[in-house]
């Protein structure tokens, strides 16, 4: 691991500048409506970059790199999606929303149905996914520090844990507004120049794509991998590898089942067993000094140094599905490909994250910070330039470490490539500043998706579950109490969840967040919106079918990881467990289906949903606004 | 309508009530077909952008999986379909949100216009 002073110092100068504009912001936020919607008194411009710098969480800055570099193209898909999904979330939600004065869901579905017991199921549904998408923002936080500092995993959740509810609780929505402009900036910067280096530096040893010899990759320089007892290595053809004692492992010839559930694809042909090892189903191996370790997968039987040399074929740990470089290049490799059915997988993932983003609970609340539907549209149109500039980014760093760093992937510390990549640039003060940067860059992913994530799962607690049913005749001034007390909680509650999640990659538990959001809120919100027939019951069935559904199958997906039996029954219905791992291509029309098919077998014409078309559509000029929202 | 003051924007006493403005905000069947057709005419505008790009995206892994050397092709030794995807789809976001943005402004005054 390495151990950078120059990343801590980056962590450490990242987090006193939230945190002390963080606090500095507090003295603006005296009412409720600073605290929720920063009294719509936020330049479009900052706005932009607030909303930007929410939206760009763990999983943009160091989980799609992460992940290009395990499975390549089909991971192209996240980062098309996010962006595309913010174009969907401008053509039929921005402007109406606005009007509409709902700032988040539960309002939306409460004021549009008039039913607060409605206003209940969304809330609970804000809660489900507002923990699954902070889950990954609290993994990335432990690799982070653990990565710069060499501190535990545990440490750097709590560390990051107590600087994100410092902020929310002392500023509130306000304070985060100009904490997370700010963070964008910081992000843009800490993925692009570094990113920019990188190809620069790297452009004499050939373009990344290079097609490696034998289509594998071989590592750069010999590294040293620390394994430990019962650890599982692929190794995608014959590999020299060196002992410091003598070790015993297993050796199988098959692939074996990657943790995400995908079967490792594109393994080298033609290269099988060579040397002593008979090809039966389970050989043991001894090792002393130096040996030749065939193709397949060894497990370890006792924790050791291996040294593996330069130019040999970089060995797989278990995360990440072996695979030749012509496999994770092109369409339909390791990722999709090894679900047996590529087709079906890429079509639900993009279904997923396209449609999942308009659904995710902390990116609607911004909307309401414009003043008018036309504010709006141009704000997410901004922000939709500020997303396309840092997507582009991600990827570059996943190809390169491909080539130029692939003992991450027997190290399993793929998600940390961002983080690790530019210590290639040697120890001088350019690789120290760069480690540095990515490092703050980092820091500020993760902390200004939480904040907004603690905002919205603090709202949903603070202002439903405590004001509402709770104590309804509680004053502002406790509702306030109860908004900063609910943060803390969930923050805390985030954390210790987050110590549990450490062997899932980033931008899979992300995925899962969005497909949830895209079988329950994204119907919700598009029907609410635009179809006046719409009822309470066919939407009250369909978000509460389509998000339990889609809930029930991901929790599967993650039991499946423990349990052997489900994982084995599983492996033999692979329609299924494609299914389960990624529910939004069956649970997105489920619940359009419900909403539909209901409101039109049982209508209940409601005498006020003209006005409410009225509040989501006429155009401001006409003076005819009501905000929903009276504050 | 037109010498309406600017401050009228934020209240809803001050607008001076026209005909085509107090059918819709009684409601009565006149209001409701306005309504409708401003509806209609946003919706069909979102939803045109929205399948373009939908269209875009949808047909990529379709061309792969008919033609699989589209995974091969490589200009300057970078796959197009890597340049395809993951950066010239952001030029288009941004020009069919530009595109959206102007159309849906024009659509909401010419409404606006019409009432008053």
């Amino acid at each position: 691991m390495t151990t950078s002073t120059a990343a801590v110092l980056g962590l450490v100068a990242m987090a006193v500048v939230s945190l002390g504009a963080g606090l500095f912001a507090r003295r603006w936020a005296r009412t409720t409506s600073d605290f929720m919607v920063a009294a719509r008194a936020v330049p479009p411009r900052v706005n932009a970059a607030a909303i930007s710098g929410e939206y760009l969480s763990a999983a943009s800055f160091l989980g799609i790199a992460g992940l290009v570099m395990q499975f390549g193209y089909d991971v192209l898909w996240y980062p098309v999606c996010y962006a595309g999904g913010y174009l969907l979330l401008l053509l039929f939600i921005a402007g109406p929303l606005r009007r509409f004065g709902a700032y988040t869901i539960p309002d939306f579905a409460e004021g549009r149905f008039d039913s607060p017991r409605f206003r209940r199921l969304a809330v609970a549904l804000v809660l489900v996914i507002g923990f699954f998408y902070a889950l990954p923002q609290m993994k990335a936080a432990g690799l982070t520090v653990e990565t710069a500092s060499g501190l535990p995993y545990g440490v750097g959740i709590g560390i990051v844990a107590v600087v994100v509810v410092a902020g929310v609780v002392g500023g509130g929505m306000r304070g985060i507004t100009f904490v997370q402009s700010l963070q964008f900036a910081v992000k843009l910067f800490a993925i692009s120049v570094p990113a920019f280096l990188l190809l620069i530096h790297f452009s004499g040893t050939g373009v990344p794509f290079a097609r490696g010899a034998g289509g594998l990759a071989r590592l750069t320089t010999t590294t040293n991998f620390q394994v430990t007892r019962g650890e599982l290595w692929q190794i995608p053809a014959a590999t020299k590898v060196h002992v410091s004692r003598p070790a015993d492992l297993r050796w199988q010839r098959q692939a074996p089942t990657a943790s995400s559930g995908a079967p490792a694809a594109g393994f080298e042909g033609g290269t099988g067993p060579k040397g002593r090892v008979n090809a039966s189903r389970a050989n043991r191996l001894h090792l002393e000094g130096v040996g030749l370790v065939p193709k397949g997968t060894i497990t370890w039987e006792s924790s050791d140094l291996v040294t593996v040399a330069r130019g040999q074929p970089a060995p797989f740990g278990s995360q990440t599905p072996a695979s030749t470089t012509s496999a994770w290049m092109g369409p339909f490799g390791p990722l999709a490909g090894g679900t047996g059915h590529p087709l079906l997988f890429t079509y639900s993932l993009i279904m997923a994250i396209l449609l999942g983003t308009i659904g995710l609970p902390h990116i609607l609340v911004r909307f309401y910070t414009n003043p008018d539907a036309k504010a709006s549209r141009r704000t997410a149109l901004l922000v939709l330039v500020l997303l396309g500039a840092f997507y582009v980014w991600p990827p570059i760093f996943g190809a390169l470490g491909r080539s130029y760093d692939p003992s991450l992937y027997g190290s399993n510390l793929t998600d940390a490539v961002v983080l690790i990549l530019p210590s290639q640039l040697g120890a001088g003060w350019l690789g120290q500043t760069l480690s540095a940067i990515v490092a703050a860059g980092a820091f500020a992913a993760f902390t200004s998706t939480l904040s907004g994530l603690l905002v919205s799962l603090g709202g949903a607690l603070g202002h439903d579950v405590y004001g509402r049913w709770l104590r309804p005749a509680s004053g502002p001034t406790a509702r306030r109490r109860a908004f900063q007390l609910s943060a803390l909680g969930a923050g805390l509650a985030a954390g210790a969840l987050g110590l549990l999640v450490e062997r899932f990659d980033i931008s899979v538990l992300v995925g899962w967040a969005f497909a949830i959001a895209a079988s329950s809120f994204f119907p919700l919100l598009v029907l609410g919106i635009w179809w006046r027939r719409l009822t309470t019951l066919g939407a009250s069935v369909g978000v509460a079918l389509g998000g339990g559904i889609a809930t029930c199958s991901i929790i599967t997906t993650m039991v499946a990881t423990v349990s052997t039996p489900l994982a084995a029954f599983l492996a033999h219905h692979s329609n299924l467990a494609v299914v389960l791992a990624q529910p939004a291509i069956v649970t997105v029309p489920i619940a359009f289906g419900c909403m539909v098919g209901i409101s039109l077998l049982r209508p209940s014409p409601s005498a006020g949903v003209s006005a409410k078309m009225v509040q989501l559509h006429a155009p401001e000029l006409l003076g005819l606004r009501r905000e929903y929202i009276p504050d | 309508m037109s010498q309406q003051p600017p401050g009228a924007l934020e209240g809803e006493a001050e607008v001076p009530p026209s005909t085509g403005l107090l059918e819709f905000e009684e409601q009565t069947e006149v209001g409701e077909l306005y309504l409708r057709a401003l509806m209609r005419r946003q919706w069909r505008l979102s939803l045109g952008v929205a399948l373009t790009f939908t269209a875009f995206l949808l047909v990529q892994p379709l061309l792969a999986w008919w033609w699989p050397e589209w995974g091969v092709l490589r200009v300057v030794g970078i796959p197009v379909a890597w340049l395809v995807l993951g950066i010239g789809s952001y030029p288009l976001l941004i020009w069919l949100g530009s595109i959206y943005v102007r159309r849906a402004e024009e659509v909401d005054d010419e409404f606006t216009d019409l009432l008053r």
